[in-house]
């Protein structure tokens, strides 16, 4: 299929582009969606997790049995009564890249790492006797030495994981590279700064959780999950359980949320897995949220030293990512490796930069262990977004200026990066004109003055990004689409997608309807049921509309040349002469000359003799769409934000986006996603922070010191998008993680600019900003 | 994150209020609102196997105006003092306090009994109570007693309250045909957080506008509500404008050891205290000027 904005041969799009409203609202926002815990089962038991208090300590003696007696409690189980069950803990990600660190165990059995790794489970009538007994269990720690601090773990005697030697989980670095080095030795200025980002988290609304149900009879396990990969979760189950995956099942029925936390089988979820199997009983799992906050996941607690060389003009000659992060101790499987080498690929991003390296460390330490989180490799642009703005500063340049002058453009196109990402269909220089324009810089400027003359601190930061979309390995790289015509001539599609509030319900049918000519009302998409959807990738790495929505198309094209062909039988006419509009093909010409779609479909599956000789009846097609490297997609944010004096609260005054993420299906889901993540942006740099003291002890457990923004803190997001359509099927590019990956540097390069001083370091929070302005002398 | 099993009481009388706790001792414990002591039930915090409810105990839940104090119940919400039209009009600092508690979903179940027991040091009724020179009329087996707030508030969520006591009224002083004004500030990380530095001011002037009654109480700054004294004996008998109140509350603000945590460092809520209480001295005074019931 060519690139193109329209959908195939003939129709014109009517719903391609509309902000048609969205299939699942009706259900979300009247309150009926159901979610794990909306959910039960006849005979249903309920599970607790009996959790580590320290950071690191030898497991010493299990006694259960005050907890056993306790009415209403069914089973206790260890760690020695059911890891055994457990055949193989590894995501297909690590089964296709290798494993780094320690084999995982569902509940911890000798050693425990971090404060709330899961050690025992309690098995009850309900979750409230489930948690009594816990507090009857009598577990004695032999308490270790933690090991806390990234910065310091590898001088460390100490080990997260004595059996692996080493606090260092792996090491990355780019070839040798002697005009890398020359052009160090040539810059005119060269500036380095060390940008650190603190551990904040995904925290989607719904936790995690599940319903397990094993039928002996049948041996057959069915799980209602809250998952982003349904597909990945039946796989992972039957290398868990060992059974055939065609007796698992995976149902997810509206998931609230997940920022990546539910793409990976959590070990609490595993031990549920295995524990219904063993006692026959369903079981339900939901983690509240003080597990939610110091064990689903944790992310985004690294730096990089980063090294920018200029020439005289201030053009970037080279550049050096030095990047390290804590991955915690028992990280998701099989990513610790490779998104540090996505930061220093990533590096670069929208600049014209010829030499580029990058190094990349992850370490393990006595915490709760990463996973990813929404742009898991977004240091790449956080650090190097501040860091222009902090070479700006030093250099004298206005941080504006310095981008234009280093910003690729659309006559560079196509271009190749000094780390090897091809770009292609891009329009950076335009999304960064259309934010100094739509904020209005210049005007800007002088209001800062009279603002700062008045005694009021403003402030406005840009950001910059390249983001990869579509771009994960793996199953992720695959997507597919089945489309039936049932009947009736209403439309069943099914995708491998696991809808957790992009909006995939309404933005796949939308391609569907305008690729078969019908009506959106009569289209309906399906995901997150492993019993209906063929295989597929899931949701996750800003995929869907790339390659769901490129595997609708294919599969679209193929079904609508079927109709047409049937419908050519029947009108007596070729099939190239034929349209379709709203459900209705016609000679074209003639529109009074036509079948309703509908009675092609009646026929398709109650009349076989009347099908043309050799075609087969029913109307059905599958296309599976496997990415063609990255879909990379542009944008620029600009911030403005004010900075009390007095109380060092920061308030956002303006937020404006340019993104082009392609072809837009539906502005209103874009704009979502977009708003979503810098939400997500805000509420990192000024508000969350996930942290520990110095022995592991979390200290930000409930949401009364984990801080989320409110509405009150975010300002209405204002867009300008640019469409340059992707030369994939549909033109799309993804949009589901710039908006989280640009806004943490907009929002720190504004309240720089406000104070007038570098901030190499988050959160900016008031106590942390007063710190920060009272230890630096303002330039 | 769930409770473990307790029971419910359920007494109509203040009476049966206090022989529910002289029965179950320290096995009981009052539930008003809930606001504070639910969550701590339900993260296990806290641990009662009798909960001694009080939404049906007759004589808790109103609020009189008297000729010179105002009583309110101890199960009146937060949320009705918000509204109260007789708080609004004789004591309209208590309103102002209130709408700074937390969000109106816990301000329509909470109460002012249950905060002022809660005793948390980042409240802001305690302070109001402090300043505004509140007494609590508290009832034990051996009958009704009146506290001073002065002598009401211990430490951290601790209070002069006995174990068989219960909490029946609140008597505030109203100021009439006084110049008096008052007023409440805080720094919170975001609405609705408890406050990292508040301060509650109230001041009278003399017909000449000299100050002859200050009384500043500070939130968040100690284990327990705060009064500046040496701020406020600097204050009384003085004209406003030959005082240097920012300099006053920078001296003040500099002998606070206050709490230093990830929200604020110790250094961070001096300095809001610092310009918290000069804020509210200046405003008392504004406010004190611009009364009209002289
Ligand atoms: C998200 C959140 C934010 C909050 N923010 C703030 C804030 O900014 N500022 C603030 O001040 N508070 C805040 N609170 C606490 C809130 O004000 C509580 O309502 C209050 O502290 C307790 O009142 P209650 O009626 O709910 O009491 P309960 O929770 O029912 O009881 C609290 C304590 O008081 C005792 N008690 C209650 N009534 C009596 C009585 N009559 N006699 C003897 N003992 C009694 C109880 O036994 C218990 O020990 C917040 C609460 C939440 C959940």
């Amino acid at each position: 299929m060519s690139a193109t904005t329209s959908p195939p041969a003939g129709a014109t799009p009517r719903y391609i582009g509309q902000a048609v409203a969205r299939k699942e609202d009706p259900r979300l926002l009247t309150g009926q969606g159901e979610y794990v815990d909306d959910l039960s089962l006849q005979g249903m038991l309920h599970v607790a997790f009996a959790r580590s208090p320290h950071a690191s300590a030898l497991i010493r003696s299990i006694d259960a049995s005050a907890a056993k007696e306790l009415e209403g409690v069914r089973a206790v189980l260890t760690g020695a009564d059911l890891n055994g069950d457990a055949h193989e803990m590894k995501s297909s990600y690590e089964v296709l890249i290798g494993s780094v660190g320690p084999v995982l165990e569902p509940l911890a059995s000798a050693r425990v790492k971090y404060v709330g790794d899961p050690v025992v489970m309690v098995i009850a009538e309900s979750r409230a006797i489930a948690e009594d007994a816990i507090e009857l269990l009598e577990i004695e720690y032999d308490p270790q030495t933690p090991v806390i601090g990234y910065e310091t773990s590898l001088a460390n005697e100490t080990l997260v994981h004595p059996e692996m030697k080493t606090n260092l989980a792996s090491v990355l670095t780019s070839e040798p590279d002697p005009a890398l080095d020359r052009a160090f030795a040539n810059a005119v200025h060269i500036v380095q700064e060390t940008i650190r980002q603190h551990r904040y988290i995904n925290v989607p609304m719904e936790t995690r959780g599940l319903i397990a149900s094993w039928h002996s009879g049948r041996g057959e396990m069915t799980f209602y999950s809250a998952t982003q990969l349904p597909n990945e979760f039946r796989t992972f189950t039957t290398r868990l359980l060992a059974i055939p995956e065609n007796k698992i099942r995976v149902i997810a029925r509206d998931v609230g949320g997940g920022f990546g936390q539910k793409a990976f089988v959590g070990r609490e979820e595993a031990a549920v897995l295995l524990a219904a199997k063993r006692i026959g009983r369903p079981l339900k799992w939901i983690e509240d949220r003080w597990e939610n906050l110091v064990s689903a996941n944790h992310a985004r607690e690294e730096l990089v030293h980063v090294r920018i060389a200029f020439d005289a003009d201030y053009r970037i000659t080279a550049v050096f990512c030095d990047h390290e992060e804590d991955i915690g101790a028992l990280p998701a499987s099989g990513t610790s490796l490779t998104t540090g080498q996505m930061v220093g690929m990533m590096f670069p991003g929208p600049y014209k930069i010829p030499h580029a390296g990058y190094s990349t460390k992850m370490i393990w330490t006595n915490t709760c262990g990463r996973l990813p989180y929404r742009g898991p490799w977004m240091m790449e642009t956080v650090a190097r977004e501040i860091m222009i703005d902090i070479a700006a500063r030093r250099l004298g340049i206005d941080a504006l200026e310095l981008r234009r002058r280093n910003t690729i453009t659309e006559a560079d196109m196509p271009y190749t990066s000094a780390t090897g990402m091809s770009y292609d269909r891009l329009s950076i220089d335009r999304t960064l004109e259309k934010v100094a324009a739509g904020i209005d810089f210049e005007a800007f400027r002088i209001e800062q003055g009279e603002a700062r003359a008045a005694g009021r601190l403003i402030g406005i930061g840009l950001s910059h990004l390249v983001e990869p979309t579509a771009a994960a390995g793996g199953s992720f790289g695959i997507e597919v689409a089945n489309i039936r015509m049932q009947p009736s001539g209403y439309v069943d599609v099914y995708v491998g997608t696991g809808n957790h509030g992009q909006g995939t319900e309404t933005t796949m049918a939308q391609i569907v309807a305008d690729t078969l000519g019908i009506e959106y009302e009569k289209v309906f998409v399906h995901d997150g049921d492993t019993d209906m959807v063929p295989f597929g990738g899931g949701s996750g790495a800003s995929r869907t509309a790339v390659l769901a929505g490129a595997a609708c198309h294919a599969a679209g094209a193929e079904l609508r040349g079927k109709i047409v062909q049937l419908a050519a039988h029947y009108l007596e006419a070729a099939p190239e002469d034929l349209e379709i509009n709203s459900g209705k093909i016609s000679v074209r010409g003639t529109p009074t000359h036509f079948l309703e779609m509908t009675e092609v479909a009646f026929k398709a599956y109650n009349d076989s003799p009347s099908l043309p000789p050799g075609m087969s009846p029913g109307l059905e097609a599958t296309a599976r769409h496997a990415a063609d490297g990255i879909t990379f997609a542009n944008a620029t944010h600009a911030c403005i934000v004010e900075v009390d004096p007095k109380t060092y609260r920061v308030k956002v005054l303006r937020y404006l986006v340019s993104s082009d993420c392609g072809v837009v299906i539906n502005p209103a889901v874009v704009e979502g996603q977009i708003a979503g993540g810098v939400i997500q942006g805000i509420g990192g740099v000024l508000f969350e922070h996930f942290a520990y003291d110095e022995n592991g002890n979390p200290l930000t457990t409930t949401f009364m010191d984990y801080l989320l923004p409110t509405a009150a803190d975010v300002p209405t997001i204002e867009y300008a998008h640019l469409e340059t359509p992707a030369k994939g099927p549909g033109g799309y590019k993804g949009v589901g993680e710039g908006g989280a990956i640009a806004s943490p540097p907009a929002i720190v390069n504004a309240v720089a600019d406000a104070l007038g001083m570098d901030l190499p370091s988050q959160p900016l929070s008031p106590s942390l900003l007063f710190a920060m302005v009272n230890r630096a002398p303002t330039s | 994150m769930k409770c473990a099993p307790f029971r419910v009481e359920l007494p109509s009388t203040v009476d049966e209020v206090v022989a529910a706790l002289v029965e179950h001792g320290e096995d009981a414990k009052i539930l008003a609102g809930g606001q504070s002591l639910i969550p701590m039930l339900a993260m296990r915090l806290a641990r009662f196997d009798v909960l001694i409810d009080v939404h049906h105990v007759d004589g808790l839940a109103s609020i009189q105006l008297d000729q010179n104090t105002i009583r309110i119940g101890s199960r009146v919400r937060q949320s009705e003092i918000e509204r109260s039209d007789v708080i609004k009009r004789h004591l309209p600092v208590l309103a102002e306090a209130t709408a700074l508690i937390g969000h109106f979903q816990i301000r329509n179940r909470g109460t002012i009994g249950g905060s002022l027991v809660h005793a948390d040091p980042a409240a802001e009724y305690p302070a109001v109570a402090l300043a505004l020179g509140a007494t609590f009329e508290v009832t034990g087996p051996a009958g009704t007693r009146v506290i001073p707030a002065a002598d009401f508030f211990l430490g951290y969520w601790t209070t002069a309250l006995t174990d068989d006591e219960v909490l029946v009224a609140i008597h505030f002083p109203i100021p009439e045909g006084k110049r008096v004004g008052m007023t409440v500030k805080e720094v919170a990380r975001r609405h609705g957080d408890f406050a990292l530095a508040g301060a509650v001011a109230s001041i009278g002037l003399d017909p000449s506008g000299a100050i002859v009654e200050t009384a500043i109480a500070l939130f968040s700054a100690a284990d327990q509500p705060l009064r500046l004294t040496e701020m406020e004996a600097a204050l009384t008998g003085h004209s406003p404008d030959s005082l240097d109140i920012p300099a006053l509350s920078a001296a003040a603000a500099a002998g606070l050891a206050p709490g230093d945590d990830l929200h604020g460092s110790a250094d961070f809520r001096r300095h809001l205290f610092r310009h918290l209480i000069a804020d509210v001295a200046a405003e008392a005074i504004t406010r004190a000027q611009e009364a009209t019931n002289v």
